[in-house]
């Protein structure tokens, strides 16, 4: 069966066999070129004397010995034996490896012949016998004669074909009234089957509210729609929850599953991203305000060019390895990772594809070659896992004030230009302003965000010429003390030194006296690097080095450098580079000469004036840092062979599934363009995957099940779908309704489908006992965040804050890498909503995450619902459930007063929606008279009805 | 092709329980919580075998592929890259040539940079054991049983960083996010004892593993399969009855859940997942018996204590090598309960410093590593024993291994080894590898695995087979694709098995 792997080279031995006999093979080419005989076909079997037939021959022989390695379960060596054109098209590194007519000159003998050691075939099992391979070599000698197979092409696979709408039936069970209930309705009548009755009125406004909301309706709520029996009741209630911010909570919850989201980089640092939230915030907002899904895509994968940045959190919201290592191997492998990782989150959370099989090999079972792979990869080649600044929203009067700031800016740069004109001296000095001036010989500062290491060091990979030299290197900490120095206890080493001049020794380099005197210098032209080790841990935010700080020399300066900080041992941080300086050039102020004096002193103020309008600009628009990404332009991409990334093949430009369509882009398209036309692409109506993809995972979170259960999957190897023509009603009306989610969920909510009783009927039961076809209403058990959320609910302490940071349910310890420690009491701040908990990967929170809560280092398109004794255990027995016991029964007592019977019936009311029954009375009476209120709850808290939606 | 109603082991509650207790009148979930050998049935090939899982208790006893050669497993793990070269991988010519440049070795960038010269082990080697093995005077006493031990020299893995190596070794995969293997073979195998958790991880007393709780974490595999983390000085979170709650009140509470829940399923007669959560209390309360009387190591005799170490007094290092060897009793006795895996930890994430609290000795190996000896030797060496001489290890495999090896250089400028991954040593014990075996080996230096080369997927799949299990074809269904422990890679080492 299909799966996917990684290899690494170089460590595996397999490789170096791989290779050896590669080069072997090259070597007997050479020899059969040459006009040497080919390998010793003396030792060759002799071909049989007969006419062969492929099919009683030659195919039993390939399928009892080859097909296993080299068919359609896996290709070994890209060779593939099950099919004509393959066979004849040959492996990786031996095509082709029949020569028709030419029996001793292909590889395929040699290698079922054992002539050659190391690819003696089959490698399992028996060899094959003389007769058989004198059969083979027969078959070759004869013309290598397969005949075609059946000429019916390949099916196309029914989720590649267009959605039509199918004609929706009129009169059957259901009615016409919802084309949904008349579809579900046909395939339930063939089944012999019908609709279950409607349920309760208070079990359909719970159902409403657990499946839409997470949270269960108040008492208020559930005693004013059970009384209510006008016709547009339903519908009224149906808005009103689709209206209220608390469905964006829920469902918003769903898709950071899909988007494998969580609020640490994981690996083993596992630092908290603490900028991650406004992605969280955006998805919420995004499901909120029903964007249009098409919207919603574009912006999760382009939204930096749509004006809503932090769409793009999606693309880097997974798990980040920020251990780097000098390892060239090392970097390019993680590298790989993190983009394969946005490619199989594309592939699987819109278009239900699992990309990810074709990192290393074409699909086995989808039209998906390794070529289209890479071709997705390189649309996001310039995706770095960092944070970038949001535009700061801004009020009227300062977005006028930042209007007038830009005018003021445009005319200072149109005079200063006009000036550089006059100097003719014109340069394209102004674009300098995004970059940090270009490095100069006196002093250069580096500022980054605060890092706590134990050591810097400075890689130097070119210069203005000579060997590299730097008079000082100061690193200062947030109080402004210069950390570097000597006399701290900070110690310093290098790559070398120059030989013989006293004036350029190590030490001089923080010994806090700058110029060329003290200076240090490299061993190496143009290269080299120096280390300072700290006494301990710094937590340190600038740095600034030199080459003379006298102004006397300007060689030896560095223009092209690496600053990185030991921020846990081997483990380095690149801090600041060159690739954030404007390149140097000549002194940006020479044009300053060739004006009058008048005219320079005009000129410098206007210098001294645009930059204080772009601080003033900067300060106006300038947002929070959030962890959405930062786009660069990327180096070609490459395909690789096996998916390893120190082998590299042909070119690959962006594009997409070319099976399924073409983005027309070249190698060297703009970066950000790239993303663009992906995002169009798959955002298209005509793209027969994403609006099926997406109303099958809206049905899988209404009805606990997807009409295809494999949510993520839609290809081949992904299961049929219960009911193709609901399946393509709900997508042909997503998007005739301009693809409002809310719109389609209104559609379901309304259905007699989504109404119907969840009681289980002995006929149903034998025919469909997971209710796939939808005889009854399914019931489940609610997800982790649900029931955190309903027991905060019902006892009155959640906290509806919306947005922003996230609250933890952790200590953290940051010792290099954090670790997590659960928390034991809790307060209001842990009382908001689950889904702005700051999660952690690896640590699940300690009461509800074994409740199949997914870790979000993979995408979880569907959840497990497990029932353990752990779970078990947390709900009976933890602090939190404990304290939320006390604090409804408190609830309790101001809500029904002193008499047990009042509280048990309110207990009811609040965590079950209903009245008790006569021996669910009788029971409460007793517990709450024997063991007291809040046992009483404590165990409500337990029971299924609690935790189940019905 | 994925068949539509196999794919998820849970899909089919309803459908199983209609099956197999399609009489369910009322309350026969005794039965359903029996002990069902559910036949792991599938058709030829490598088609997967998708375990049958009883929702109603997903951790009963699921029959192997094929005859199993152990039914247990103890995994070991020592965290931080234990250096094969001063521990079992004997080099006489990387002592010859001690303090010479390694060939090649001035091109070589490793995790940290680049490397200084070749250099011996600070521990002298000797022969051990009838069969004369060679083992350092660092771990001396596990040397001693070196007759027991199925070394393999030539283990390589892919990475050279702590926590893709931790994830590798212990899930298959270098990102975070797979099932751990304890996992992967309680899914496959459930687990004989119904009172306690089928697959226990031990926290080395110092803290959790680099990798934290991806080693024992469920990945995408359903919650009832994750490993529980406790060890002899930390219980199970929220296991004990809340301080404040009389037994009585507790046990009342208990009872009543129980008849509310019994009336509410009348509601919905035949819901397995319904079931399911009412046995999950059942369970629970069983787990709140019988794991304080399991992790109670205070009955053990005084011999036994000594015996591992477990009394050892005096400085810091004393002090974690009796909480190590408290944790080693607490294997011996959960394998002696039947749970199916544990694994045991010896090592912790980094605090104090690189190579401080485990085995990561990139600039003061020797001072360092006399600490990780003196914690691992005693203890372990004591279990093993302590494993046969109870006639445990007739049906349990011991597995020693770390998440890579080290290199014969030391660091430029520093007195300790990088990190190594291509080639580095692992031991099994016990039941059903050939004892005392060597497989593999690596160069001259014991930089590269060159002989019998062995990837951790090979690894895997010869555990997994040791247990009975094709690693082909334990599979699960993840998110569009068929999953395995060895992704689509390994092959059983089968010259290592008895």
């Amino acid at each position: 069966m299909s799966g996917h792997h990684r290899i690494r080279a170089g460590v595996l031995g397999i490789w170096v066999v791989d290779w050896a006999a590669r080069l072997l093979w090259v070597a007997g080419l050479l020899q059969a070129a040459n006009g040497a005989s080919v390998p010793d076909s003396a030792r060759m079997p002799v071909a049989a004397a007969r006419s062969v037939d492929f099919v009683r021959d030659i195919r039993p022989i390939f399928q009892v010995h080859c097909v296993s390695c080299h068919g359609p379960d896996r290709q070994r060596g890209g060779l593939r034996l099950d099919d004509r054109e393959s066979a004849l098209k040959g492996g990786e590194n031996h095509a082709p490896a029949i020569h028709p007519l030419k029996s001793a000159e292909s590889p395929l003998i040699h290698f079922v012949a054992g002539l050659v050691p190391e690819l003696k075939m089959p490698r399992k099992g028996d060899p094959l016998s003389d007769e058989q391979v004198g059969l083979l070599r027969a078959w070759i000698d004869q013309g290598a004669i397969w005949p075609a197979e059946s000429p019916v092409p390949k099916t196309v696979h029914w989720a590649f074909k267009p959605v039509v709408r199918p004609p929706v039936p009129v009169g059957s069970d259901g009615g016409a009234d919802n084309p949904i209930d008349a579809l579900v309705g046909v395939r339930l009548a063939e089944k012999g089957l019908t609709f279950a009755p409607p349920a309760e009125r208070g079990a359909f406004i719970r159902r409403l509210y657990l499946v839409m909301h997470g949270l269960p309706p108040t008492p208020d709520e559930v005693a004013e729609f059970v009384r209510d029996l006008r016709p547009e009741a339903v519908e009224l209630l149906v808005d009103r929850v689709l209206a209220s911010p608390r469905y964006g909570e829920r469902w918003g919850r769903h898709w950071l599953d899909i988007a494998r989201y969580a609020d640490s980089n994981g690996f083993e640092t596992n630092r908290e991203r603490k900028n991650a939230y406004p992605y969280r915030d955006y998805v919420i907002r995004s499901l909120n305000e029903d964007k249009p899904y098409d919207q919603f895509i574009r912006e999760q994968l382009a939204g930096d060019a749509l004006g809503a940045d932090a769409g793009t959190g999606f693309l880097v919201a997974g798990a980040y390895d920020i251990v780097k290592s000098p390892d060239p191997n090392l970097t390019l492998m993680q590298r790989q990772d993190e983009l394969a990782d946005i490619v199989n989150t594309t592939g699987t959370a819109f278009l239900g594809l699992t990309l990810g099989c074709a990192r290393c090999h074409d699909h086995k079972f989808d039209p998906i070659s390794q070529v289209d792979f890479y071709a997705v990869q390189a649309v996001f080649g310039g995706v770095n896992f960092a944070e970038r600044k949001l535009p700061r929203k801004m009020s009227a009067a300062e977005t006028n004030e930042l209007r007038a700031l830009e005018a003021t800016l445009s005319s200072q740069e149109t005079a200063l230009a006009g000036l550089k004109d006059k100097a003719g001296a014109q340069r394209d000095g102004v674009s300098a302003a995004k970059r940090l001036p270009p490095v100069n010989a006196r002093s250069n500062e580096e500022s980054f965000p605060p890092v706590t290491a134990t050591a810097v060091r400075f890689h130097i990979l070119a210069t203005t010429g000579g060997e590299p030299g730097l008079d000082e290197l100061e690193v200062y900490d947030a109080a402004g003390t210069n950390v570097a120095l000597a006399s701290a206890g900070t110690k310093p080493t290098a790559s070398g030194t120059l030989a013989g001049y006293a004036i350029h020794k190590l030490e001089h380099l923080n010994d806090g006296l700058p110029g060329n005197n003290r200076s240090w210098i490299s061993d190496t032209a143009g290269r080299g690097w120096v280390k300072l080790e700290f006494a301990g841990p710094r937590q340190i935010q600038r740095l600034v080095w030199g080459r003379d700080r006298d102004g006397g020399f300007k060689d030896r300066v560095a223009t092209e450098y690496r600053i990185e900080a030991e921020s846990a041992p081997g483990q380095w941080l690149e801090i600041a580079s060159s690739a954030g300086r404007e390149p140097v050039t000549a002194d940006p102020n020479a044009y300053l000469k060739h004006l009058s004096e008048g005219d320079a002193k005009v000129a410098r103020s206007l210098q001294d004036q645009i930059r204080q309008t772009k601080a003033q600009m900067e300060k106006l628009a300038g947002g929070q840092p959030a962890w959405v990404g930062t786009f660069s332009q990327p180096k070609p991409t490459h395909r690789l062979y096996r998916g390893d990334p120190m082998q590299e093949r042909e070119m690959v430009a962006p594009g997409s599934v070319a099976a399924l369509g073409s983005l027309g882009l070249s190698v060297d398209e703009p970066e950000q363009r790239r993303r663009v036309r992906l995002a169009e692409w798959i955002a298209s109506p005509t793209n027969p995957l994403t609006a099926r993809v997406m109303v099958n995972r809206i049905w899988h979170y209404v009805f606990g099940i997807g009409l295809v259960d494999t949510p993520s999957d839609f290809g081949a190897n992904g299961t049929t779908p219960t009911n193709p023509a609901l399946l393509d009603w709900l997508a042909d009306e997503f998007v005739r309704g301009g693809w409002s989610i809310k719109q389609l969920q209104k559609r379901i909510l309304l259905s007699r489908t989504f109404g119907q009783s969840a009681a289980p009927r002995p006929d149903g039961m034998a025919v469909d006992a997971d209710a796939r076809l939808l005889w009854r209403f399914p019931p489940r058990r609610l997800e982790a965040e649900a029931i955190r959320d309903c027991v905060l609910a019902v006892s009155g302490a959640l906290d509806l804050r919306m947005h922003g940071p996230g609250f933890y349910l952790q200590r953290v310890e940051d010792d290099n890498v954090n670790r997590y420690f659960p928390k034991e009491t809790f307060g209001t701040n842990e009382f908001r909503r689950m889904v702005y908990l700051s999660r952690i990967r690896q640590e699940q929170d300690s009461v509800f995450g074994a409740f199949d809560c997914p870790s979000g280092n993979q995408v979880m398109p569907r959840r497990s619902r497990s029932n353990t004794p752990l779970q078990a255990l947390n709900l009976f027995n933890s602090n939190f459930v404990l304290q939320q016991a006390d604090l409804i029964a408190g609830r309790l007592l101001r809500e029904a007063g002193a008499d047990p019977a009042s509280q048990g019936a309110r207990a009811f009311e609040l965590m079950y929606g209903r009245a008790p029954d006569r021996f669910e009375s009788a029971e409460s009476l007793a517990m709450i008279r024997d063991q007291g209120l809040p046992a009483f709850c404590r165990a409500l808290y337990n029971t299924s009805e609690f935790l189940f939606v019905f | 092709m994925a068949s539509p109603d196999r794919i998820h082991p849970f899909l089919n509650r309803r459908a199983f329980l209609s099956q197999s207790a399609t009489a369910l009148s009322g309350m026969a979930l005794a039965q359903l919580l029996g002990r069902d050998g559910l036949l792991a049935a599938g058709p030829a090939g490598v088609s997967p075998i998708r375990p049958e899982i009883n929702p109603a208790n997903p951790n009963a006893v699921r029959k192997p592929h094929f005859a199993p050669r152990a039914k247990q497993v103890l995994m070991i793990f020592s965290a931080g890259g234990c250096s094969h070269l001063d521990t079992f991988d004997y080099k006489p010519e990387l002592i010859r040539r001690h303090g010479q440049p390694m060939p090649g070795g001035d091109k070589l960038v490793t995790f940290q940079g680049a490397q200084g010269a070749l250099n011996r082990s600070p521990w002298e080697f000797r022969p051990r054991g009838k069969s004369g093995k060679m083992v350092s005077d660092l771990v001396p006493l596990l040397g001693g049983l070196a007759d027991e031990m199925c070394f393999i020299h030539s283990l390589t893995g892919k990475t050279n960083t702590h926590g893709p190596g931790e994830n590798f070794m212990n899930t298959g995969f270098t990102l975070d996010g797979f099932p751990s293997i304890g996992a992967w073979t309680t899914y496959a195998l459930g687990s004989a004892n119904d009172d306690l958790p089928a697959f226990v991880a031990i926290p080395d007393p110092r803290g959790v593993p680099q990798s934290a709780g991806n080693c024992w974490n469920p990945g995408f595999l359903p919650a009832a399969f994750q490993g529980t983390d406790f060890n002899a000085a930390k219980p199970i979170r929220n296991l004990a009855r809340p301080g404040g709650i009389s037994p009585e009140k507790d046990r009342a509470t208990r009872e009543f859940i129980a008849r509310i829940n019994r009336h509410h399923l009348e509601k919905f007669p035949g819901d397995t997942e319904l079931a399911a959560r009412i046995s999950s209390y059942e369970l629970a309360a069983r787990m709140q018996l019988s794991v304080p009387d399991v992790g109670d190591i205070s009955t053990e005799p005084a011999h036994i204590l000594r015996m591992y170490g477990a009394d050892s007094t005096g400085d810091r290092t004393q002090e974690i090598k009796a909480g190590y060897a408290r944790n080693c009793i607490l294997a011996r006795r959960l394998i002696e309960k039947g749970v199916r895996f544990v694994q045991l930890f010896n090592g912790a994430y980094q605090v104090g410093g690189e190579g401080t609290s485990n085995w990561d000795g990139h600039k003061v190996l020797k001072d360092q590593y006399t600490v990780h000896g003196e914690v691992l030797d005693q203890p372990t060496a004591a279990l093993l024993t302590d494993l046969k001489q109870r006639g445990l290890l007739a049906d349990t495999l011991v597995v020693w291994c770390t998440e890579f090896g080290r290199m014969p250089t030391f660091q430029a400028g520093a007195s300790g080894r990088d990190h190594n991954p291509a080639g580095f040593t692992a031991w099994l014990a016990g039941a059903g590898v050939k004892a005392p075996f060597s497989y593999g080996a690596t160069d001259d230096f014991g930089y590269k695995a060159v002989e019998k080369v062995v990837s951790v997927y090979d690894f895997h799949a010869t555990i997994l087979q040791i247990l009975g299990l094709d690693h082909q074809r334990l599979s699960f269904y993840h998110n569009g694709i068929e999953r395995r422990l060895t992704d689509v890679h390994g092959e059983p080492l089968s010259e290592v098995l008895a």
